[in-house]
């Protein structure tokens, strides 16, 4: 028997597949593809405080292996989630990640405390790293900024507090070290990077947003590149993100340092993306005569420097 | 009960170039054939990899249940549409559907088409479920020139009236097909529109339906990443409020009066 089992902050995941935030909703569509039960946890489309509308289309733009968005987490805000939402993703078996963001260090604040007091949620996800809002201000692109909210969220809840970090800093490295200081449990990497595209047949920027985050296969090099590097300065667990397409692309991620993947883009090529990475990544632990997925993480590592 | 959408691999059956930008692609599954209502459309992926990336939308134009075939109607565009023109039969293509919410109102004795572009094949699917129930079927196509006329032989078997307009005069009536539509209401007791392929008909067919002379819907398309509700790309305002429907998860139909177009 495969252990498939990961640990991320003292919760026990059934294996190391999750969806990203804003990649899978949790409704009755998906029925027809498989059970949102298989799945190592499951995570809301990121909750702010007060409701959003998004952003104007056009939304979303194809680029090579990869696409970008300026979606803008449309939002029902944090009441509707609580009363409606939440209770359906506690319902589903696995894990129950909350994905936030706050607007403020007040918001940081009251949102992890209504989370925690929800009693619903097994791990909260800070998303410091949404490129798309409109202040344009990204909380994980600045030490201080991103110290505070993590300290903000971590302690008003006793839950473990995960920290979504982003890619478009200097050394994510050690922007992960500045979110470990201040008290995170675990971090998510990478968010997307920031893109743009211009449509040549109008001659104006392809988004309404012009402005968005680029993500897919194509910045997968990037992303491992980012958990390799984060994974030699800290000690909290990754979750590791970026243009996971296929089994082998996940266990890339584990080998790199990552306790688990989180698969987004894919999600919109073929939903039954997150079915067949748990299933490829079982057999490939198993091929290789390992007993535990666990085996796997970080061992990439082991190559001398050179 | 709801039909959920699956995600399964189709053969291509048939491959049919259709004047000088459309392709008319005829597929093989049985699931999405049984349960796609009309209205609905797929999302399709005919290339391995990850270049291009995403799989494309396209309405039903036709699905049979008996023969397990679904038909689709394809403006060739970009590089993913070119891909699905080049298919031979025999290929394998990934599909998800069906997708979108099925027409299922069908309180109406006469529906009248008001129709441009690849769209036309969302109201061939209609039409053809509106003839089953014995309502009447008005057509309407316009196009800028003759041999960008679609889906005029799926329709002109399905409508008591098929009446074309061309911008250039090419074929049938030169100039506004708003016109056609507006004598067609004035001679037939019409109480249901759909239109489909330009902003212009979207917007007269909203003021029929203020006027309250025919009660208006609209199809409408959006970039899309999967179809389902998920990347909320494909996002519409909402009429008169702020925030915004998702085509593929509200629509792609709307009553005209509730989009911002």
């Amino acid at each position: 028997m495969i252990d498939l089992s990961v640990e991320i902050a003292g919760v026990t995941l059934p294996n190391p597949v999750l969806p990203a935030s804003g990649t899978y909703e949790v409704d009755q569509v998906h029925d027809g593809f498989f059970s949102p039960a298989e799945l190592g946890a499951v995570i809301n489309k990121t909750i702010f405080l007060d409701p959003r509308p998004g952003n104007p289309p056009p939304r979303i733009w194809e680029t090579p292996c990869g696409m970008l968005n300026a979606i803008g987490i449309p939002s029902e805000g944090l009441r509707t989630f609580l009363d409606e939402q939440l209770p359906k993703l506690r319902k589903l078996g696995p894990p129950v990640i909350v994905s936030i963001a706050g607007n403020s260090l007040q918001e940081w604040e009251a949102l992890a405390a209504a989370i925690d007091e929800s009693g619903s949620a097994d791990m909260i996800e800070l998303d410091l790293s949404c490129p798309n809002l409109e202040q344009g201000f990204i909380w994980a692109a600045e030490g201080q900024a991103l110290s505070e909210a993590v300290a903000a969220a971590v302690e008003v809840t006793s839950l473990p507090v995960i920290s979504k970090l982003s890619p478009n800093v200097r050394d994510i490295g050690e922007m992960a070290a500045v979110a470990e200081a201040a008290g995170t449990a675990a971090v998510s990497m990478v968010n997307s990077y920031l893109g743009m595209a211009i449509n040549i047949e109008t001659r104006a920027p392809a988004l309404g947003n012009i402005t968005g985050g680029l993500t897919g296969p194509a910045i997968r090099p990037l992303a491992v590149c980012s958990v390799f590097t984060a994974f030699q300065k800290i000690c909290v667990p990754i979750i590791g993100i970026g243009g996971i397409a296929t089994w082998r692309d996940a266990v890339e991620f584990l080998l790199a340092g990552a306790s688990a993947v989180a698969v987004g883009t894919q999600n919109f090529v073929n939903p039954m993306t997150m079915r067949e990475v748990i299933q490829g990544v079982a057999a490939y632990v198993e091929g290789n005569g390992f007993s535990s997925v666990r085996e796997l993480i970080g061992l990439a590592h082991r190559v001398p420097e050179c | 009960m709801a039909v959920h959408p699956v995600y399964r691999s189709a053969t291509v059956l048939e491959v049919k170039q259709v004047g000088p930008e459309y392709v008319d692609l005829l597929l093989r599954e049985a699931e999405i054939a049984r349960t796609s209502g009309p209205g609905q459309f797929l999302m399709i992926r005919a290339w391995p990899g990850v270049d291009p990336i995403l799989p494309r939308p396209f309405d039903i134009m036709q699905c049979s249940p008996r023969e397990q075939t679904l038909r689709l109607f394809i403006k060739v565009e970009g590089r993913g549409t070119a891909l699905l023109k080049s298919l031979a039969p025999g290929a394998q293509v990934m599909v998800t559907g069906p997708l979108g919410r099925p027409v299922v109102d069908f309180a109406f004795s006469a529906v009248a088409f008001l129709l441009r572009g690849a769209g036309a094949a969302a109201a061939v699917h209609l039409a053809q479920s509106c003839r089953s129930r014995g309502i009447e079927v008005y057509t309407i196509l316009s196009a800028s020139t003759a041999s960008r006329i679609v889906c005029r032989d799926y329709l002109e078997p399905l409508s008591t009236e098929t009446l074309i307009a061309t911008d250039d005069g090419s074929e049938g009536h030169r100039g506004l097909a708003t016109g056609l539509l507006d004598r067609l209401l004035e001679r037939k007791a019409i109480d249901r529109v759909y239109t489909c392929g330009s902003r212009r008909f979207a917007r007269y067919v909203q003021r029929l339906d203020r006027e309250g002379r025919s009660s208006g819907f609209v199809f409408l398309e959006g970039l899309m990443a999967c179809g389902m509700g998920d990347c909320h790309g494909c996002a519409v305002r909402k009429k008169g409020g702020s925030g915004y429907y998702l085509v593929c998860r509200d629509g792609p139909h709307f009553p005209v009066g509730e989009v911002e177009l």
